[in-house]
């Protein structure tokens, strides 16, 4: 790796990057993403990645509200979706939380 | 902020660029350096000075994820295009491999 002083250039689109979504249904949304394929594959000939995003925000919640009021208001719905790396814009935040595929199959595609 | 540029320090960096033209590899335009950012490629970017202040910011971003140097040129993308020798504007620009230029580590001191 080629480098200049002390900085060594790096690839940055790696799991467990917090991305935002910018186009498509979810856009604005925050994600992360879970696997990234640099290359592309034959299918996706070009950088894509498997992200897991926030569709719905958990609503305001104040103090006056009561236990059941809090628990709807709190509720969070996620999206999986494969986005071209074009359409992901990167932060510097990073989710440092234990993030695997078959974790997210038994979370969203058997819970839903 | 930066001192101003002397005409002297202007023609190194043309002189430069138009080494890593002829023996370098490079990339041209805002689509292509943002590939070549998140790929990790890009070892200096250089942005012409009317760059849209979004787009400047968003590339100096991307620069800062992947710690890559950013290098504001002294000149419009008219002039940047005629530093790198072609007959189109670039508003911005990767420089991948320097060849036998040595912008890469003149650069950096620069900015030290």
């Amino acid at each position: 790796l080629e480098s200049y002083g002390d900085i060594a250039m790096g690839k940055f689109m790696k799991s467990g990057k917090v991305v935002l979504v910018l186009g498509g249904r979810f856009s604005g949304r925050k994600a992360v993403i879970v696997k990234n394929y640099d290359e592309g594959t034959t299918d996706k000939p070009y950088g894509h990645a498997l992200v897991a995003g926030i569709d719905r925000y958990p609503r305001k919640v104040t103090r006056s509200m009561g236990k059941k009021k809090l628990k709807q208001r709190s509720k969070v719905k996620s999206f999986v979706k494969v986005y071209n790396f074009n359409h992901l814009m990167p932060t510097r935040s990073v989710f440092k939380g234990k993030l695997n595929l078959l974790m997210l199959y038994f979370l969203f595609i058997v819970g839903s | 902020m930066a001192p101003k540029k002397s005409k002297k320090q202007s023609d190194n960096v043309n002189a430069r660029l138009g080494m890593v033209m002829k023996s370098g590899k490079y990339c041209l335009g805002y689509k292509q350096t943002l590939k070549s950012l998140r790929t990790g490629k890009a070892k200096l970017v250089i942005i012409s000075n009317n760059t849209p202040a979004i787009r400047k910011s968003e590339v100096e971003y991307y620069a800062l994820l992947s710690k890559t140097g950013v290098h504001e040129y002294n000149g419009s993308n008219i002039e940047l295009g005629t530093a790198c020798g072609k007959y189109f504007r670039v508003g911005v620009l990767a420089v991948i491999d320097q060849g036998d230029s040595d912008i890469i580590s003149a650069m950096s001191t620069e900015q030290q």
